[in-house]
């Protein structure tokens, strides 16, 4: 292979940008929607309750209504583990949260579906319903799932080393509660899915929203009783999705079991408001957090006990609580571990995966408690941080692999970039600088579904045009996954970017793919493409070796040129095209594929499988504050950030992952949060699920770090969600920085922030009446 | 999402027509929208006819006024916020506008939505089907007020963040209906009762506000979780001028606190004095007492009672200061 490289590496602006900035990429509202039908859903008003009938009657008697669906036309349960299929597309038996689907119609236009909808009568029979993890766990709570007494949906219990030896050990134990309140994706498009369904063919066609077209095929197949062959699913252009959609939603299984009853097409549009409701985000956590620390800043053993109010289904719930105990370790060095989870059910909307995974709520708790404990023991945030590291290769007690590990000069360079030697404690009243560390997989090394296929397949296709089309099943979802597939393809290929056209996630052309999730496709599906185009790479040559009548192996290509290293005959890339095309009879297809080997899926324990990776990112940040005590602002003045990616195929684009990760951190610590009253969101709209706006926002300096993983391609590993985690614990050390408070509860809004400075207030206060009256 | 009723437009030129076409049934005065479509798409109100301001000359425009301004109603926010005159002498007008919301919406938000926006709450601005799982409320057709079921009256709040400036700046409003034009003191717009926080008649509206010459040195601060889109958790003006080291005279208007826009009473107490810590605590627990911000917003009610008197105090000490 050629030492230069010309493609990777190289800041590349996204292959499908063009018709973005241009306003005329196609997302999945505005398909054409000629002979639509318009769909809408009926949700549930009630928190939990039996469902004694739901009376259809008049709504299918309205002119213009063309179907109506309830949960008595889709018996099949369905959910993205195998293990926790307990959700219906609409409701049956109960309803276990406001907002709950129970009742869909189409209709001929949005007047007539939103008046059909007031004609459909619910009839519930209330049942207590719960809405803290607390209520919920209560020894005479009524379960919401019959299977699950007690609502716990999964129990975690771990324990690797011996964590009492390690905290005997120790110079200094603390423990600290730390909660984080529940946080919801904001991706900027709503969630929507257009179904067509022909009745005479009994097949559906599906545009949906989704990061996963996989998970959606073989769910609509379950739920509607179809043959996987008569379905096809199409991802067009998708806004974001964060881990929203990283699960088949019921809005799409709701437009297909409509599609199909009227015999026809149907566009199910949802507000924002609807959006939110479907949810899937990270729960509300409460970490209950010890540490034992030697006087060097070694840590000797971790305790953790994590407590997440999981919604009203499983959807991921088992993994993420699995997450958060697996990654407590891959970060630091970490002899003793007991970890003890609880997923619980709640009567509301359910959560799933988010940026980070599980990892980001322990994340504050570990980052807080460690920094905490450096201060008494009187060491630097940096130095306690780089007395834990780990040395790669190693492997953690619960199997997880780290083949690669940057994070030593993540903290040189942020350290350095922010000035922190310099800077820290001589910024001035209401001033502060705090940092942290975080880590994220690169791809779960365990598929959710086991097939014995690989993990991923790329086929590359060339014809008499000369222009090679990459055919993947994976979703760009505005992270740039088929830019970088593309740059991989053509770095290996010797051709240009442009050369490369790809065709992204079209069950009718494109191969499997697992999905947009757990930061797998740049690993998984970039080493699949880097093995497609050696495949082709070698028929080209093979074929410009017998054109030129010389040997393979004194063929060079490079720059689109097939050259004889001795005499310097070239073929053209056409030519050298027309004769592979001749020499193999024809259009060419190549395949190439991806399987993470046995030995990186996680440790033997139960549930080991989640957390085990082939790479982790490794990041560190610093973060600036301006505290004003006063109003409780806290102004993010500036960020450096470093992650270790391994190798940036695209620096373009993973600078632009890493600040949206930062950014996306920085909302969850200043002040987006779901709320509930009885139930009921009262977030569900950007005016009250705050996001940081661009004033919030400050320069986001980001420096990568490349460690070369020996298994990513060209080194590569994570770059999107690695940053996030470490953002809400270096802010919160920053604000302790500034104003001697340490805030152990997220997200850190002027309420919280001036109430918690109004207690210390009322406690230094009593304390000196106190000393006064001693 | 949801679908919008049915409306029709109209785009009267001058005011004569704008009224007659507000006194036909159910039609409604829109400008930028920014507030009334939202509550719209809500199913907050199904006007028949919605009478677009933005075309009627006398509504248009900032004129000087006897050493004064009139600021016509249908000036969008973004005008009046570039405007040199009032960024010279009322510059805490000028700073409220530029706080409200986002570029978007002050381009096409004006002086006249502002002061009319309708009053705000956590269990009102809501969708239709919110709502009605939430059994309604006393502002829109139910009959419990969410925020103090055991009261009888609404306490929504009044969000508007110009009100505050003009109070403080002695605004008057001009007001035009089917019995003709009156001008009043802009408190007089507005009255403590969150479902009908505005005293005008069917079929009047306000056609343009009066600032008087000679304002005092003021400035106008907001609290709000976020630094740009959000309506204020409490939005203080501050008037003050100095004599001799003394607070010669002073004028607090506070917003987006209580279901309407009002000058803080009692000031008269504080003037004569040097403005020092004791003063400022002084000022502070006036606005406490005076504010009753309730449970009409995510952020905590008692932070909004904090919020608007560290702002006042501030801004009072800002003044102090500079004079």
């Amino acid at each position: 292979m050629r030492n230069e490289r010309t493609v990777v590496g190289r800041p590349t602006p996204l292959i499908d940008g063009i018709e973005k900035v241009r306003g005329e990429a196609r997302y999945t509202e505005d398909l054409p929607a000629a002979n639509a039908l318009v769909g809408r859903i009926l949700r549930s008003p009630v928190a939990h309750g039996r469902i004694v009938a739901v009376h259809t009657g008049r709504a299918r008697a309205l002119a213009g209504v063309r179907a109506v669906v309830t949960g008595e036309d889709c018996p099949h349960g369905y959910g993205v583990l195998p293990i926790a299929m307990n959700e219906f597309p609409l409701a049956r038996g109960r309803v276990r949260y406001r907002g709950e689907p129970v009742a869909a119609v189409a209709a001929q236009d949005a007047a007539t579906a939103a008046a059909a909808l007031e004609l459909i009568e619910l009839e519930i029979e209330e049942l207590p319903a719960y809405f803290t993890a607390e209520a919920a766990r209560a020894a005479d709570a009524v379960a919401l799932h019959d299977d699950r007494p007690g609502n716990i949906e999964r129990e975690v219990h771990h324990e690797f080393g011996d964590p009492a030896a390690g905290f005997a050990a120790a110079d200094l134990v603390r423990e600290g509660v730390y909660r984080c309140a529940e946080v919801a994706h904001g991706q900027m498009e709503r969630n929507a899915a257009h179904a067509a369904f022909d009745p005479e063919r009994t097949q559906l066609t599906l545009w949906s929203t989704t990061q996963v077209p996989y998970y959606v095929h073989m769910m609509l197949a379950r739920t509607l009783g179809l043959e996987a062959s008569r379905i096809r699913v199409i991802k067009p252009f998708v806004g974001g999705g964060f881990g929203a959609r990283v699960e088949v939603l019921n809005f799409e299984l709701i437009a297909a079991l409509l599609a199909r009853a009227a015999g026809g097409t149907v566009r199910l549009a949802l507000s924002r408001e609807e959006s939110f409701l479907t949810h899937r985000g990270r729960p509300q956590t409460e970490v209950r957090l010890r540490l034992g620390m030697a006087r060097d800043g070694r840590l000797t053993a971790c305790a953790a006990e994590v407590v997440q109010r999981g919604g009203a289904f499983a959807g991921y719930g088992v993994v993420t609580i699995l997450y958060a105990g697996a990654l407590l370790q891959g970060l630091y060095a970490l002899p003793a571990l007991r970890y003890d989870g609880w997923r619980v059910y709640a009567n509301l909307p359910p959560c799933g995966a988010m940026r980070g995974h599980g990892t980001v709520d322990v994340r504050f708790a570990f980052e807080s408690l460690l920094d905490t404990m450096a201060a008494e023991l009187g060491l630097d945030p940096f130095a306690v941080r780089r007395a834990n590291l780990l040395a790669a290769p190693t492997q953690t007690m619960n199997g997880l692999r780290v083949e690669s590990y940057g994070l030593a000069e993540c903290l040189e360079r942020v350290e350095r970039a922010s000035g922190w030697r310099e800077r820290r404690g001589r910024l001035g009243p209401g001033r502060g600088l705090g940092m942290a560390c975080s880590h994220y997989v690169s791809g779960a090394a365990k598929p959710i579904h086991w097939t014995g296929e690989p993990h991923a397949v790329v086929h590359l296709r060339l014809d008499f045009d000369g222009g090679i089309t990459l055919l993947t099943g994976a979703a760009d979802i505005g992270q740039g996954s088929s830019t970088v597939l593309a740059q991989a393809a053509a770095e290996v290929l010797g051709v240009h970017l442009d050369r490369i056209r790809v065709i992204a996630a079209d069950s009718a052309l494109t191969p499997k793919d697992n999905g947009s999730y757990s930061s797998r496709v740049t690993f998984m599906v970039g080493n699949a493409s880097i093995d497609a185009a050696r495949q082709l790479r070698a028929k080209l040559v093979a074929a410009a070796a017998a054109r030129l009548g010389v040997a393979e192996t004194e063929i060079e290509a490079e720059a689109e040129q097939f050259r004889h290293v001795n005499d310097g005959r070239t073929l053209s890339f056409a030519e050298a095209a027309q004769a592979a095309l001749a020499r193999e009879a024809g259009a060419l297809t190549v395949k190439g594929s991806f399987t993470c080997p046995v030995e990186f899926q996680g440790g033997g324990h139960r549930g080991g499988a989640v957390g085990a990776t082939m790479g982790f990112s490794y990041a560190a940040q610093v973060v600036e504050v301006a505290v004003d005590e006063a109003t409780g602002a806290v102004a993010v003045e500036q960020v450096w950030v470093a992650q270790d990616c391994g190798f940036a195929i695209n620096p373009l684009a993973v600078e632009g992952q890493i600040q949206g990760a930062v950014w996306m951190g920085m909302g969850q610590a200043l002040g987006e949060e779901t709320r509930y009253d009885e139930g009921l969101a009262m977030h569900a709209s950007f005016l009250d699920y705050r996001v940081p706006t661009i004033m919030d926002s400050p320069p986001v300096a980001v420096q990568i770090v490349e460690s070369i993983d020996p298994n990513g391609p060209f080194g590569a590993k994570e770059a999107s969600e690695g940053a996030l985690a470490s953002f809400p614990p270096a802010f919160a050390a920053a604000i302790a920085d500034a104003i001697g408070l340490r805030l152990d509860e997220l997200p850190v809004t002027p309420d919280r922030l001036t109430e918690a400075l109004a207690q210390r207030k009322r406690a230094e206060r009593l304390a000196r009446s106190r000393e006064r009256a001693a | 999402m949801e679908p919008l009723a049915p409306f029709s437009v109209v785009a009267p030129t001058s005011l004569a027509a704008a009224l007659a076409a507000l006194a036909e049934p159910e039609a409604r005065l829109v400008a930028g929208g920014t507030d009334l479509m939202v509550n719209l798409r809500h199913g907050i109100g199904a006007p028949r006819t919605l009478v677009d301001a933005r075309g009627v000359a006398e509504l248009r425009g900032i004129a000087a006024q006897g050493g004064g301004l009139a600021i016509g109603a249908a000036v969008t926010l973004a005008e009046l916020a570039e405007d040199a005159r009032v960024g010279g002498r009322w510059p805490a007008l000028a700073e409220a506008a530029r706080l409200v919301a986002a570029p978007a919406h002050r381009a096409a938000a004006t002086v006249g939505g502002n002061l009319c926006l309708d009053t705000r709450c956590t269990f009102y601005n809501r969708s239709a089907w919110w709502r009605a799982a939430n059994g309604f409320c006393l502002k829109h057709r139910g009959s419990v007020c969410h925020v103090a079921p055991t009261g009888n009256r609404c306490h929504a709040a009044f969000s508007g963040d110009l009100a505050a400036p003009l109070l403080a700046y002695g605004a008057t409003v001009e007001i035009a209906g089917p019995a003709g034009a009156r001008r009043q003191p802009l408190g007089a717009l507005y009255r403590e009762d969150g479902a009908a926080h505005l005293t005008l008649a069917a079929g009047e509206i306000v056609t343009s506000v009066q600032l008087p010459p000679q304002p005092l040195p003021a400035r106008y601060a907001k609290a709000r979780a976020r630094q740009a889109i959000d309506f204020p958790l409490a939005g203080v003006a501050v008037a003050l001028g100095m004599a001799a080291g003394k607070v010669a005279a002073l004028r607090v208007a506070l917003t987006g606190t209580n279901a309407s826009p009002f000058l803080l009473a009692g000031v008269e107490a504080l003037t004569g004095a040097v403005p020092d810590a004791a003063w400022r605590e002084q000022l502070g627990k006036l606005v406490q007492k005076q504010v009753t911000p309730m449970r009409t917003t995510l952020l905590a009610a008692q932070y909004r009672r904090r919020a608007a008197a560290a702002l006042a105090m501030r801004l009072a000490a800002g003044l102090a200061g500079e004079a």
